[in-house]
């Protein structure tokens, strides 16, 4: 029975009660498979005592051992051989730090039912043909990183016309190049077609800012949309309101607030999490969250900070089935958002450390810095 | 905030101050050497005013931003007395801190001999230690010479704070002081202040460091105190209350100070002695816990998580006793490890007879040790742990208490802020 097909078939994106069943089976055949074809991965669970015939129930699911995203930066492990890989991506660490993931056919089409069934679910599909502004990479076969894979395949949600990079590839190298952006914003803003801007939150933040600064207010084709991702990271200091960056939107952009739409994911756990209207993450049916202890790992009750453990059956490359990122979350019950969505909802509250591990952004920042 | 001539300004004043300070630092050099005994007299009513609660709110402020403990401040603030810089001053200028005027043998003629500031001084201060800053340019006046501060980012504000109030105690000292919270990446601002400099006094890391060299000018010199690495080297005989101080000095510092100890090394080459010394020593660690406030949440958590990931590993041998608030890591090697800070200690094994060998690739970094063991050890251990290479011995518990007149990484700070010139006496 392929248990995953049947997870990544199913029709409501958020029915989280319903599918429980269903998501542990596909959780233990997920684990099934690395343990028979990953050495490192079959070794943990025997050390820490787990088997995949062990995972029955939705609470077995806290046995199984959780691997950390350092974990990932420190070792590849690969379920797959290399040569039947058809996509692969990084994390955008520096030195070094980097996590590897493989994905072999399967993993990739059933990633894009799920994009689809999501972003359709949240009105993001459409034929009318925009122009799109990237605050984010320019696609580069030297770029391997996935957040500008993702920025990128959210270009094709609806027929691109013309397609602006605010990192740009040029001489071997990015280079950050705002000025370009605003030119092609400008130019768009007198075509009749819808803007959808896609980037990190920081940037899109800072590219407003600068807008606003310069006096720029453009009323954008009423169907234009900012989408973001990829996170605060570093930029945590400098972090804003979410209602700042909206009514910023609305000012600069004429895109309203209900237009405006988040994301979340990591290469160690790609599953996408999009924010509903009251811009929360809920968790759907392809993934779920545990929040645990910050000092015993022990999982905690909804409503309490710890760290966030992430499990998805979606990858059979690399054991992704249960991973622990380096945020700190929360845990939310989905009576607490008020949108109608039945399932929790997580609220990433920051990263762990002072010194902070540098993931994502972390280029970005850089040339972000060097710009100013 | 930017202090000049005095007064706190706001930071975009900076330009301004920066262009006219060719010509304040010209008129200082012609006004005459600044006399060591009024900026003692300075700090020294300064110590009074903070024992006297005269900056409880600053000092509220430091506490409350987890920087310095109120200990740390007393300590920090009775450093500043005039019978401790006193003796700072004469222990480190050493006979020339009076003019000496002798006949040297075989010499033609007699000579003066004296020290002379460098001249500008710009220091560069981190940021793990509040008050440091300010402690710095105190070295730098105490040597005659005129100050820029540049602040470290984590800066809560003391610093500028104890150098107003210095320049009000003793308005002699308003042309010595100047200090700019420009961030290390504006580049042109660190550029020209750097051109004004006859010395670079640098806190911080290999990185840190680095980039200061990029930016002095090649006339001056480079005064690096980068990072160290502190230890505590213990016998099987160590005592519980030895071991009770040691884990004061670890929690009292949170490891982050160079002085703090990152690891212990145990004399002894089997690992059930180990076993049993990281099960002795956890309890100890983690009752004295509780008299210290828990790592904040993230801080916690990414010590898990590395941890954890270690676990995971199955890394080497090593095995990790866990207790409430803090954790005892055994190690199978004998190298050396940073510590995961707040309370987590890495214990190894490093019998004496291996000790010198074993340290000498850190001979560099070494800076404090921490030495636990039985009367009769204490001086060969400590002769041992000389030819390895640290610049300080001392108990466990008092690894991290700063005295009067100690040298700096091995030298005496005020000397390197400082040349001799040597006259002739016609």
């Amino acid at each position: 029975m392929n248990y995953r097909a049947k997870l990544f078939g199913w029709r409501d994106p958020y029915d989280l009660s319903g599918t429980d069943a269903l998501f542990v089976d596909a959780i233990r055949e997920n684990v099934f498979f690395h343990y028979q074809h990953c050495l490192e991965y079959r070794k943990i669970l025997t050390r820490e005592g787990v088997s995949p015939e062990q995972l029955q129930g939705i609470d077995d699911l806290r046995q199984l051992p959780v691997l950390p995203t350092l974990y990932f930066k420190r070792h590849t492990l690969f379920s797959i051989p290399e040569r039947r890989m058809v996509l692969r991506s990084t994390s955008s660490g520096t030195s070094g730090a980097m996590s590897r993931v493989g994905w072999e056919w399967q993993d990739c089409a059933h990633a894009l039912r799920m994009v689809l069934r999501i972003v359709r679910r949240h009105g993001l599909l459409s034929l009318t043909p925009v122009n799109y502004l990237v605050l984010g990479y320019q696609p580069h076969r030297s770029n391997q990183t996935a957040i500008s894979k993702t920025a990128f395949g959210f270009t094709f949600f609806a027929p691109g016309i013309r397609r602006a990079y605010a990192l740009r590839y040029q001489g071997g190298g990015y280079i950050l190049d705002l000025d370009g952006l605003k030119k092609a914003l400008l130019r768009y803003s007198r075509q009749p077609f819808p803007v959808r801007t896609m980037g990190f939150p920081a940037y899109t933040y800072f590219f407003l800012r600068e807008l606003q600064k310069e006096g720029v207010r453009l009323k954008l084709h009423p169907e234009s949309r900012v989408c973001m991702g990829g996170g605060w990271k570093q930029f945590y200091a400098e972090k804003i309101e979410k209602e700042e960056l909206y009514a910023l939107a609305e000012e600069v952009l004429g895109i309203p607030e209900s237009r405006c739409h988040e994301f979340f994911g990591a290469v160690e756990h790609p599953v996408l999490y999009a924010d509903c209207r009251r811009h929360h993450f809920h968790i759907p049916i392809y993934a779920r969250v545990m929040i645990r202890d910050v000092k015993t790992l022990q999982p905690l009750p909804m409503g309490e900070t710890g760290l966030v453990n992430l499990l998805t059956p979606l990858v059979r490359g690399v054991p992704l089935t249960s991973v622990m990122t380096d945020d700190l979350g929360i845990l939310h019950p989905a009576s607490s958002c008020g949108c109608g969505c039945p399932s929790p909802w997580l609220e990433i509250i920051g990263r762990v450390g002072l010194r902070g591990i540098t993931t994502c952004a972390a280029g970005a920042a850089e040339l972000l810095r060097g710009a100013k | 905030m930017i202090l000049s001539r005095g007064e706190i300004l706001p930071p975009e004043q900076s330009g301004a101050v920066l262009a006219k300070l060719p010509e304040w630092i010209a008129g200082t050099y012609a006004d005459g050497p600044l006399d060591p005994a009024c900026v003692i007299a300075a700090c020294d009513t300064l110590a009074k005013r903070i024992a006297a609660g005269d900056y409880e709110d600053a000092v509220r402020l430091v506490i409350a931003s987890g920087l310095a403990t109120r200990p740390q401040i007393d300590q920090a603030a009775a450093f500043f007395c005039r019978e401790n810089l006193e003796y700072k001053y004469r222990t480190e200028f050493g006979a020339e801190s009076f003019p000496v005027r002798e006949r040297p043998p075989g010499a033609p003629f007699a000579i003066e001999r004296r020290m002379a500031p460098l001249g500008v001084l710009l220091h560069i201060a981190a940021g793990n230690v509040d008050a440091l800053p300010a402690y710095s340019v105190i070295e730098g006046l105490l040597a005659g010479n005129i100050n820029l501060l540049k602040l470290p980012q984590a800066d809560a504000g003391l610093s500028v704070l104890l150098l107003a109030a210095l320049a009000e105690i003793e308005p002699r000292l308003i042309p010595y002081l100047y200090v700019f919270d420009t961030p290390s990446s504006d580049m042109e601002t660190m550029q020209r202040l750097a051109a004004f400099a006859d010395g670079i006094v640098v806190w911080g890391g290999d990185e840190a460091v680095a980039a200061v060299r990029q930016l002095a000018p090649l006339n001056a010199c480079v005064i690096e105190w980068g990072h160290k690495l502190s230890f505590a080297y213990a016998t099987l005989e160590a005592s519980d209350e030895a071991l009770a101080g040691l884990s004061r000095q670890i929690l009292s510092t949170r490891q982050l100070l160079c002085s703090s100890c990152q690891g212990v090394f145990l004399d002894t080459d089997r690992m059930e002695e180990l076993y049993q010394f990281c099960e002795r020593f956890l309890p100890i660690l983690d009752r004295e816990a509780q008299r210290y406030p828990l790592p904040d949440l993230g801080v916690q958590a990414q010590i898990t998580l590395l941890q954890y990931t270690e676990r995971l590993e199955a890394a080497a041998g090593k095995r990790l006793f866990s207790g409430s608030r803090t954790s005892v890591t055994a190690g199978a090697d004998c190298t050396f490890e940073l510590s995961l800070t707040y309370g987590n200690c890495g214990v190894k094994r490093l019998p004496r007879g291996r000790l010198a060998g074993a340290l000498r690739p850190y001979k560099s970094y070494l800076q404090t040790a921490g030495l636990l063991c039985g009367p009769a050890d204490w001086q060969p251990l400590c002769a041992l742990l000389r030819r390895a290479g640290v610049c300080r011995i001392r108990t466990g518990e008092h690894m991290s208490i700063p005295i009067a007149g100690e040298a700096h990484d091995g030298t005496f700070a005020l000397r390197r802020y400082a040349r001799i010139v040597e006259t002739e006496i016609p």
